[in-house]
């Protein structure tokens, strides 16, 4: 009796439809924000899907949290997340503000081709007719770009509730699809959305004192006038780099203080406003303690070092397989937001080796791996040729 | 995972006997941060004496008076402290109405001030609608659960009695006399507390190295002149702890023996907490471990005997001990090779 009953509640279709109908307007629902799978807070995407990813199972940018992307070298895969993030943020019609560059940097973010996951749809068919071709044990490999985190085992829920809305959209059709979280973009391409205008730049006055608290009172009066249910994503580029800053703004104490009160900004409003910092580590290295403060006021550390130009031999043995494209360089997370707030480091994706590859059309982060001897195969030519063992004569 | 206790038993000796006018120091780093380590000590110190964690001992020792807390922060907001508290089934906000604890929020205003009077109003209001989006996700996933009206009223309800009680710090002015006009804020709120010459006050700074970093020798506030103020503060508390930050190039690069020349940043970071290890009690050392990230391991937590230890003090015991932070906020502490 009782089975038969939950039975009818289930594939009820009136019911569905009624749920479906409220579900498409529900007052104050804002696009681009999800709740987090860990803890229920409001997470928004980085432009970059394996990046929310990596992000201690929130999948997503915590609101109200900081991010800092520390580069070493003279390489801009740094700018190129920053890119993904501010051009996030102007198609989820989020008010992006931008800090000391010219505008001409807003002309460069990078086309929408689409929602992230109808990319991952095309990729992953792409790969199903591919299947044969690879062999079984580099097969898993591949796999991680639906998700870093979700790959790994014991985080299935992140998997769950991303294709969520999506399963519930191909049961009822009736249903309006929910706005897509994160969306796919081409580098090669110039991004044309008509809330592309709505980006601010913030340009630094010159003054003799710090040059921060202008820029500071400028977010400040920007969010706090904006309608209640705007959100903001505070966009920094290069900190301190000398083509943009001016010389004053090295003094230790000016740029600490300004990052201290960005933090009380995003503290303020922990609900509408993330902000996302670049950071040249060949000018400032990490060995010093004022980099080191940058880094303990920001809610969460990643830095990237990319492979040397001469290191080509290395990158291309670095790939998993022939069809995978090759990593450019390591990915290192110091420190995550909210989970290291926390205390830290019980989280799966914590201490892994990461690789990333940067492509026209997404930037991917992923275990990197060496496959068991590939760049070597003038020691297995030869030493077939004198006479390997056979494989029955391995056999036990 | 079975869920922890608010104290691991371990901890509880260092925890919750603070000897008078002695002072703790707990030290972290990026990977290893010591906001759960504060937590604790909030626990030990407020939580009624029923709880069934305590042991019966320590109790004793307070007999009569009354503990109190002033938590004075400048890395972490009213929010933070508040909703991680909870976990612990700490309700701070009842606390300070009881005037057991109060928070001195050293991040919201201490470089910059908001622009106008109006800027709190718009940032109360924010947190409901998003907050709805909470409900949405358990309607699509366990559909009718509840009416879907109750939660968001619920919530901006709660949210709006819930103003936070905190005295803002604010950095105004230049140099000594801008950082002694903080002092005399915090003396304030202290003072306020202490109603009664019987209630043990204790104090807990989150991060006043962060003010010597971010003021600096070009205003004139040093090592010594941080040691002073906090010299003026511990004056009119119990007991008191102090987190900082340990990170290898804030206290080495000062070093003799590296070979670059220490700026003046970490020249006075260095000064700073090798200066307040000397007079700590005890030292807490949070690091991450060398030997790589764990899966089960969070961190490594030393506790040693600092340079105010004295001799005949001996409920301190030196250990090295590893902790794990789990997902839900609580905190298992346990021994090498134990599990």
């Amino acid at each position: 009796m009782s089975f038969r009953k939950r039975n009818v509640g289930l594939s009820a279709g009136a019911d569905r439809s009624a749920a479906s109908a409220v579900q498409p307007a529900p007052p104050g629902v804002i696009p681009g924000i999800r709740p987090s799978p860990d803890d229920g807070r409001p997470t928004t995407s980085t432009g970059t899907p394996s990046l929310d990813n990596l992000l201690a199972g929130h999948a997503g940018l915590p609101m109200g949290k900081s991010l800092l992307i520390e580069e070493n070298g003279t390489t801009d895969f740094a700018g190129a997340l920053l890119r993904y993030y501010a051009a996030e943020g102007v198609v989820q019609d989020q008010k992006v503000h931008v800090v000391a560059v010219p505008e001409q940097w807003g002309r460069s973010l990078p086309g929408l081709i689409g929602t992230a996951e109808s990319l991952e749809e095309k990729r992953s068919d792409k790969r199903k007719d591919e299947r044969m071709k690879i062999a079984w044990r580099y097969e898993r490999l591949g796999e991680f770009g639906a998700g870093v985190a979700g790959a790994r085992g014991g985080e299935r829920l992140i998997i769950a509730v991303a294709s969520a809305p999506a399963a519930t959209g191909e049961q009822d059709p009736n249903a309006k699809q929910p706005p897509a979280f994160c969306h796919a973009f081409d580098l090669t391409k110039r991004l044309a959305h008509p809330s592309i205008t709505n980006m601010t730049f913030i340009p630094f006055t010159p003054t003799k004192d710090s040059p921060f608290p202008p820029v500071l009172s400028r977010l400040q009066t920007a969010i706090a006038s904006s309608a209640p249910n705007t959100i903001h994503r505070i966009v920094i580029p290069s900190l301190l780099n000398p083509t943009l800053y001016p010389a004053e703004s090295c003094h230790p104490e000016y740029v600490l203080q300004f990052l201290h009160s960005l933090k009380a900004l995003l503290s303020a409003y922990p609900t509408r406003v993330t902000a996302m910092i670049t950071f040249p580590l060949c000018l400032f290295p990490r060995s010093s303690g004022v980099v080191r403060w940058i880094e303990l006021l920001s809610d969460g550390v990643i830095e990237l070092c990319p492979f040397p130009h001469s290191a080509d031999a290395l990158t291309t043995s670095g790939a998993a397989t022939s069809q995978e494209e090759s990593p450019q360089g390591m990915l290192k997370t110091h420190r995550l937001p909210v989970l290291h707030e926390r205390g830290g480091g019980s989280d799966q994706n914590v201490g892994q080796d990461w690789a990333f590859i940067l492509s026209r059309r997404r930037f991917e982060i992923k275990p990197f791996s060496l496959p068991p001897a590939e760049g070597d195969t003038e020691a297995q030519d030869t030493s077939a040729q004198g006479g390997m063992p056979k494989k029955s004569d391995l056999e036990f | 995972m079975p869920s922890q206790p608010p104290l691991p038993h371990l901890l509880v000796p260092y925890l919750s006997d603070q000897t008078d006018s002695s002072l703790t120091l707990i030290s972290s780093i990026l990977g290893a941060t010591s906001n759960w380590l504060v937590l604790r000590f909030l626990h030990a110190a407020l939580s009624s004496s029923s709880s069934p964690h305590m042991p019966i001992g320590v109790e004793d020792q307070y007999d009569g008076k009354k503990r109190k807390v002033v938590l004075v922060s400048f890395m972490r907001g009213w929010e933070f402290w508040k909703s991680e508290a909870k976990r612990l089934g700490l309700d701070l906000t009842r606390l300070s109405s009881k005037q057991q604890f109060t928070f001195v929020d050293g991040l919201s205003e201490l470089f910059s001030l908001p622009q106008n009077t109006k800027t709190r109003l718009p940032a109360q209001h924010a947190g409901a609608p998003a907050r709805t989006a909470l409900p949405l996700r358990s309607q699509s996933a366990v559909p009718d659960r509840m009416p879907p009206q109750a939660t968001p009223a619920d919530q901006t309800s709660s949210r709006g009695s819930t103003e936070p009680i905190a005295k803002k710090l604010h950095f105004s002015g230049h140099g000594i006399t801008a950082l002694n006009a903080l002092g005399r804020d915090i003396q304030t709120v202290i003072e306020k507390q202490k109603i009664s010459q019987d209630d043990e006050i204790l104090l807990i700074i989150d991060q006043p190295d962060l003010l010597l970093a971010s003021t600096g020798p070009s205003q004139a506030i040093g090592a010594t002149e941080m040691m002073n103020w906090l010299t003026g503060l511990q004056l009119d508390v119990h007991s008191t702890v102090l987190t900082l930050a340990a990170d290898s190039p804030l206290l080495h690069n000062a070093s003799a023996s590296s070979n670059q020349m220490a700026n003046p940043t970490e020249a006075e970071h260095a000064a700073f907490s090798i200066g307040l290890a000397h007079r700590a009690r005890s030292v807490m050392q949070l690091r991450t471990l060398e030997t790589g990230a764990a899966r089960d391991v969070s961190g490594v937590l030393r506790i040693s005997r600092g340079g105010g230890w004295t001799v005949g003090d001996d409920n301190l015991d030196e250990r090295e001990l590893l902790f794990y932070i789990q997902r839900d906020g609580g905190v298992r502490v346990f021994g090498r090779g134990e599990s």
